[in-house]
């Protein structure tokens, strides 16, 4: 009997987390879709498609991510920062965000190392 | 029982399609930070380099001032014109006054200027080479091997002609070796220049780079 109530449980829990899960994906669809634009090289489409992802969760650390993956392309490096370090304060393990972040920081300075370097 | 266990496997499948996190991998042209706006000018002028040392039978001034006209013309859509100026001293570079009178009718100007130094030698080493090229990675056997090597230093300024004010400045120290003793300082040049140029411009115009980064989906 404790063995059932204890399966019963565990499968409600799940129930109540797939839930939010599921409706988490409804977002994500938007997310998907601006991934799919941003892969047929259309940037602000992709940009209109994060923002509305983050207008209705702007906790989304992967929409701020790619935002900033959207920006960088776009040459507005400012906004881009900005993004990257939202998505990383909202999501600080995430290893893709990190990777992004730190190599846009590295090619930024390696730039600005290129210019101010005297041999 | 045995239903319950259907549906928690049922159950967790679905948890880990509806949870899983993806990621694409893409390769972006991002553009680079341009330094200085050449929109902004209406001529290029190129002045002759303070040459610190004279190669022989390569005239390095008038291969540097024909090799950024050609660049330069490349990316420039304004006048590129070249103007012998007097170097008495190498501290006028950074005198804006010396800029804003030479040629004060200019005011949309930009003067490319600069020093360089080009040398070569000979250099010797104790090298494993192959005694016969058909046995190449069979026999090795150590001599005396030789190598030209070629140095190319250009310092170079941009110097916005109406202020005197050096908008950009950098120093590139490029060299390079060659098997052929007889290889000649025209030909290292154009080689050491095309490592230049690639910086030169990419710093200036900001030319773009291939960067990959994640797109993530939660």
């Amino acid at each position: 009997m404790t063995k059932k109530f204890i399966l019963l449980l565990i499968l409600f829990i799940i129930l109540i987390s797939l839930f939010f899960s599921c409706a988490r994906s409804v977002l994500n669809q938007q997310l998907q879709f601006g991934i799919q634009a941003a892969q047929r090289d259309l940037w602000d489409e992709a940009i209109f498609r994060w923002k509305k992802v983050i207008l209705s969760n702007p906790n989304s650390a992967a929409a701020h991510n790619n935002l900033g993956v959207a920006y960088e392309k776009k040459g507005l490096w400012e906004e881009a920062k900005k993004e990257y370090e939202i998505a990383l304060k909202l999501s600080p393990e995430n290893s893709y965000i990190k990777s992004n972040y730190q190599n846009f920081k590295d090619y930024h300075q390696s730039f600005k190392k290129e210019i101010d370097e005297k041999n | 029982m045995k239903k319950i266990n259907i549906a928690f496997l049922l159950l967790i499948f679905l948890y880990l399609s509806c949870t899983s996190s993806n990621y694409w991998k893409l390769k972006i042209e991002a553009p680079g930070v341009e330094s200085v706006s050449l929109d902004q000018f209406k001529e290029v002028i190129i002045t002759n380099f303070l040459v610190e040392k004279e190669t022989k039978d390569f005239n390095l001034n008038q291969e540097l001032i024909d090799y950024f006209s050609i660049e330069l013309g490349k990316h420039f859509e304004g006048k590129i014109i070249s103007k012998e100026i007097s170097w008495e001293k190498e501290e006028i570079i950074k005198k804006e006054d010396h800029w804003r009178n030479l040629l004060p009718e200019s005011k949309k100007a930009l003067y490319l200027t600069g020093k360089t130094k080009y040398t070569q030698e000979i250099r010797k080493a104790i090298l494993e080479q192959a005694r016969d090229r058909s046995q190449e990675s069979l026999f090795y056997k150590k001599g005396l091997a030789q190598r030209k090597f070629f140095t190319l230093i250009l310092h170079l300024y941009l110097i916005k002609a109406q202020t005197g004010e050096i908008l950009y400045e950098r120093n590139f120290k490029e060299s390079k070796s060659y098997q052929n003793p007889k290889q000649t300082a025209n030909f290292a040049f154009y080689d050491l220049m095309e490592i230049i140029r690639m910086k030169f411009f990419r710093n200036i115009l900001g030319e773009q780079t291939i960067q990959q980064r994640y797109l993530i989906s939660e």
